[in-house]
């Protein structure tokens, strides 16, 4: 950072070469700094090629001006919900068909778990992987199957890596997902909105606005968020083609996911996919809102809690014991 | 010939600015790539270790995240510390500013722009960092107000977006200005830069407030779920900044022709003196209150000083970061240390260091040890992340070099706009 | 000049703020409800039942390698009561491989020694085989309670039987009559730990 050759006072543009050195001495500092300037350009074009490539094998023009889910029309919806259809079957190999499924007027989900009935097989977790299209590399699942000790609700000392015949009579199970909070803290941190609680209660991603900036999985106090990390792989056997573009639709890399109580099911009256797999029935699901249904029953006559209920979350996921 | 001073009465015009604007970009285009052999060294390594750190994040979009070491558990690491760090950096680089405008210290007025140039180049790091952290960077569009959706006022990370660039947009405009007023020959007018000025000392406090408050506000992480974190932030902001600038300001006085008197390094570090002290006040009163309470909010404060079990791949760092800070502290204690570089200098380094750890490891890590479901899993940075932060700490030294080295020059006034008389 | 820029930027800020304003009749199905009705038709909810009389299987085999089975009735019809057994063991012919394992109490707890073809309820009253649940329920009141009230049994289908049927699984699905304690299984699908994850040990204690 030395002191450059003074030119008494002339700016550079003056025209007047008064610097000593001279012109030539000028013109061979240029055709340096233009050489160097160009080997620069080229050396960074090559060190971000695999952008480049990645770009031109994962990204349309379409896909990067897609607004966001509420924002678009039925047309416009359609035509993208025909597009993911089209990268499933390219990427994939798969026919699968993307709907839109929206919530029912009236309704408004609850789960509950018994925890004196579960006996912690984890076929939930299983259904749940195989009927969301989870990357299979990973064994990803929303649910995640905890192992307690029996007189402590401490989940310090729950396991979610046991591996011996279940249920083992000093522990109880404590299956975890997504809790459809009332108050989610992922929806207040989202800083594009590619995250929101819609009408029934479900929580939702839009997979194709996420930024997956990750800050939606830094906020959940329960574990229910996971990322992409890369691309997922799933055989085309297995994948499940009935999908939506809300829920169980193959996620690209780099966003965010998460349970949606199976929205493509019971936004049709069916029930999730891990009600349908637990083999003992600990799981309750239906509608809060109508005082005749199962959940309603579970909450009026069970003395139900929730996880971490003094940080506000309000979740609607609740658990019980029988005894 | 332009007079040499303006006034309200004779203010140049738009067409005289198109052209004498012009040619100040040119004399900064000249400054900045012509020096001694010194120079041009360390900006070819520079820009090496940059160019490595570009592919690998080239790599790191086309593979997915999955290069770094960050998982579901641990989903934040390297990036978002060294993020954290460099907001704090970018804040206390305007540290000088306070004692120059508000207490009127003469010797500080010229070497001000030092730490404002240093604001511009943190944060030009931040936002890099920001980038190199997101899933899809090809979405940034849809972070932008009425193009895409932006949900500000509740997220924090709007907030972010907004203090980031505002700041970054504020230390342009008055470094922009006060040296294209220094290459016309003129007096700045007062009214376009002491606004900005005492503007820019609220928004550097605030650009720290509010990336703490992106940690404390969650509930669910315990570990930053305390109200200490911005007060704790802004300490050590003020004692990692003024304690690189120390560093750069002995540098510019050996290697450039600026007159740094010793009014500025004195008053950087009574400024230190005391932010470093409350910083570790702060500290202790943090580990206080987790140890002396127990129960499972301390989990992450006991993994951070004594490991867990076999998990301790951050205790050293902790033992080593509050050695250096203490020791630091002691250092800065001794009577007249100003004139005593040796010692300045072997403390300036230690702070940063330390803080550099405290604010990155010290803070992102433990965030998710254990995670919300109480499971353990260790958090190391990959390969892949080592380079991509080198490669944004080297893009960030290129930037400030040739602030510096296009801003010193004009300001001894060795080059100039001025025509010849 | 300084009001001309004040002037642009503020022209651009009421433009993006009315574009929203304008469009705000547009057709976003991203915004709005369902227009299904599911109707007023309630879908039955089918139990799987237990098959019609019980059989036992003999060991032996036919001429087609079926297995023989033989009606209760066969042998109970020519053979006095034994209102003391309560397990297969303490029998000379046939049932000694029965586990019992149901609160120590005598076969003809539940059988009824008057038709060996159905069971008895405790005021000794007949109970066919597909209605074995009202039997379990004499006994297992708030289990039967539970059930009823879709917290206790698998069940598959519909939460909203507007909508759809639903599939019950019986008590003898899952909790075998006579030995009904819900037997050991081996968990699946385990989850893979990750880089640095410390998986704890079987007894809880955790390490690398």
């Amino acid at each position: 950072m030395e002191n450059q050759p003074t030119s008494g006072g002339c700016g550079s543009g003056c025209g007047c070469h008064s610097d000593p050195g001279g012109q030539a001495d000028a013109t061979r500092r240029n055709l340096l700094k233009a050489a160097g300037v160009t080997l620069g350009a080229a050396a960074f074009a090559k060190a971000i090629s695999p952008i480049v490539n990645w770009s031109r094998e994962n990204l349309s023009v379409d896909e990067f001006l897609q607004q966001h889910y509420r924002e678009l029309d039925k047309e416009q919806l359609a035509a993208v919900m025909k597009r993911l259809e089209q990268d499933a079957k390219k990427n994939y190999g798969a026919d699968v068909t993307i709907s839109d499924h929206r919530p029912q007027k009236g309704v408004k989900f609850g789960y509950a778990l018994n925890l004196s009935v579960c006996i912690g097989c984890r076929r939930c977790a299983e259904a749940c992987h195989h009927e969301n299209n989870h990357d299979r590399a990973t064994n990803n699942s929303y649910i995640r199957v905890l192992e307690m000790q029996k007189g402590s609700m401490d989940i310090e000392h729950g396991n979610a890596h046991y591996d011996h015949p279940v249920p083992h009579p000093d522990k109880f199970y404590m299956p975890v997902q997504c809790q459809q909070c009332d108050n989610p803290p992922c929806v207040d941190v989202c800083p594009v909105e590619a995250t929101w609680k819609e009408d029934d209660g479900i929580v939702v991603v839009d997979y194709n606005w996420c930024i997956g900036c990750r800050y939606c999985e830094a906020a959940c106090p329960y574990h229910a968020r996971r990322f992409n990390w890369t691309k997922p792989v799933i055989p085309k056997a297995e994948i499940n083609p009935k999908q939506s573009y809300l829920s169980n639709r193959i996620r690209p890399q780099g966003v965010m996911e998460k349970c949606t109580f199976c929205l493509h099911r019971t936004r049709e009256g069916k029930m999730p996919a891990c009600l349908e797999a637990c083999p003992t029935g600990a799981r309750v699901f239906g509608n809060l809102l109508d005082p005749d249904s199962e959940i309603r029953k579970v909450i009026d006559n069970k003395r139900v809690f929730v996880l971490k209920e003094e940080l506000g979350t309000r979740p609607s996921f609740f658990y019980f014991f029988d005894e | 010939m332009n007079s040499t001073i303006t006034n309200a009465e004779n203010p140049h015009d738009a067409k005289f600015h198109a052209t004498s604007y012009l040619k100040f970009l040119r004399l900064a285009f000249r400054l900045a790539t012509e020096g001694t052999w010194t120079f041009y060294v360390w900006m070819f390594v520079l820009s090496c270790v940059f160019l490595v750190g570009a592919h690998a994040w080239a790599t790191q979009v086309a593979q997915g995240m999955i290069v770094t070491a960050m998982t579901d558990h641990v989903s934040w690491g390297l990036y978002i510390a060294n993020f954290t760090f460099l907001v704090g950096l970018a804040a206390g680089g305007v540290m000088m500013v306070i004692p120059a405008y508000i207490y009127h210290d003469n010797d500080m007025h010229d070497t001000v722009i030092i730490g404002e140039l240093l604001a511009i180049a943190s944060i030009v790091m931040c936002l890099m960092f920001v980038v190199a952290d997101l899933g899809r960077p090809d979405r940034f569009w849809h972070m932008m107000p009425f193009i895409g959706k932006f949900n500000w006022p509740i997220s924090m990370l709007t907030w972010d977006v907004i203090v980031l660039n505002g700041y970054l947009l504020l230390n342009l405009h008055i470094c922009g200005y006060m040296l294209y007023k220094r290459f016309l020959g003129e007096t700045p007018d007062r009214r376009w830069y002491v606004p900005f000025v005492f503007l820019s000392i609220a928004w550097a406090i605030s650009i720290h407030t509010v990336t703490a408050f992106l940690y404390c506000g969650l509930g669910g992480r315990p570990f930053w779920n305390t109200a200490l974190m911005a007060p704790r932030f802004l300490t050590s902001a003020f004692v990692a900044g003024p304690a690189f600038i120390i560093v750069v300001l002995q540098l510019i006085r050996r290697m450039t022709q600026m007159k740094v008197g010793p009014g500025s390094i004195q008053t950087l570090v009574a400024i230190m003196r005391i932010t470093i002290l409350i910083d570790l006040l702060m500290l202790g009163s943090e580990v206080f209150t987790a140890l002396y309470t127990g129960g499972a909010h301390s989990t992450a404060i006991r993994y951070l000083f004594f490991g867990h079990g076999d998990l301790n791949a951050l205790v050293p760092w902790t033992w080593v970061s509050l050695a250096f800070m203490v020791t630091a502290a002691v250092l800065l204690m001794r009577p007249k240390v100003h004139e005593h570089l040796k010692v300045l200098d072997v403390a300036c380094v230690l702070a940063f260091v330390g803080i550099w750890i405290e604010k990155g490891m010290g803070l992102i890590i433990p965030g998710f040890v254990p995670s919300t479901l109480h499971e353990w899993v260790e958090y190391i940075p990959s390969a892949a992340e080592w380079k991509i932060m080198a490669g944004i700490w080297a893009a960030g030294l290129i930037v400030y070099t040739l602030l510096l080295k296009v801003a010193i020059p004009v300001f001894t006034g060795n080059v100039s706009g001025r025509r010849a008389k | 000049m300084f009001f001309g820029v004040i002037a642009v930027i503020a022209v651009f800020f009421m433009g993006a703020l009315a574009i929203p304003w304008l469009q705000r009749n547009r057709d976003r199905p991203g915004r709005a409800f369902s227009d299904k009705k599911p109707g007023d038709f309630t879908h039955p909810v089918v139990i799987r039942k237990p098959g019609g009389v019980a059989l036992v299987d003999t060991g032996k085999k036919d001429s087609h390698g079926q297995a023989v089975m033989v009606a209760c009735a066969t042998c109970h019809d020519t053979r006095d009561p034994n209102f003391n057994a309560n397990s297969g063991e303490s029998l000379k012919e046939f049932h000694q491989g029965l586990k019992t394992q149901h609160g120590g109490q005598t076969c003809l707890s539940c059988h009824n020694h008057e038709d060996y073809n159905t069971l008895k309820r405790a005021d000794g009253r007949p109970l066919d085989f597909s209605e074995s649940m009202q039997l379990c329920a004499q006994c297992h009141g708030p289990q039967y309670r539970d059930y009823q009230n879709g917290s206790h049994g698998g069940m598959t289908g519909h939460w909203d039987l507007k909508q759809g049927p639903r599939e019950r699984n019986h008590c003898t699905d899952c909790h075998d009559p006579h030995h009904p304690k819900y037997p050991l299984v081996m968990p699946v699908f385990p989850p893979k730990p990750v880089i640095g994850e410390a998986i704890p040990s079987a007894d809880g204690e955790k390490s690398h």
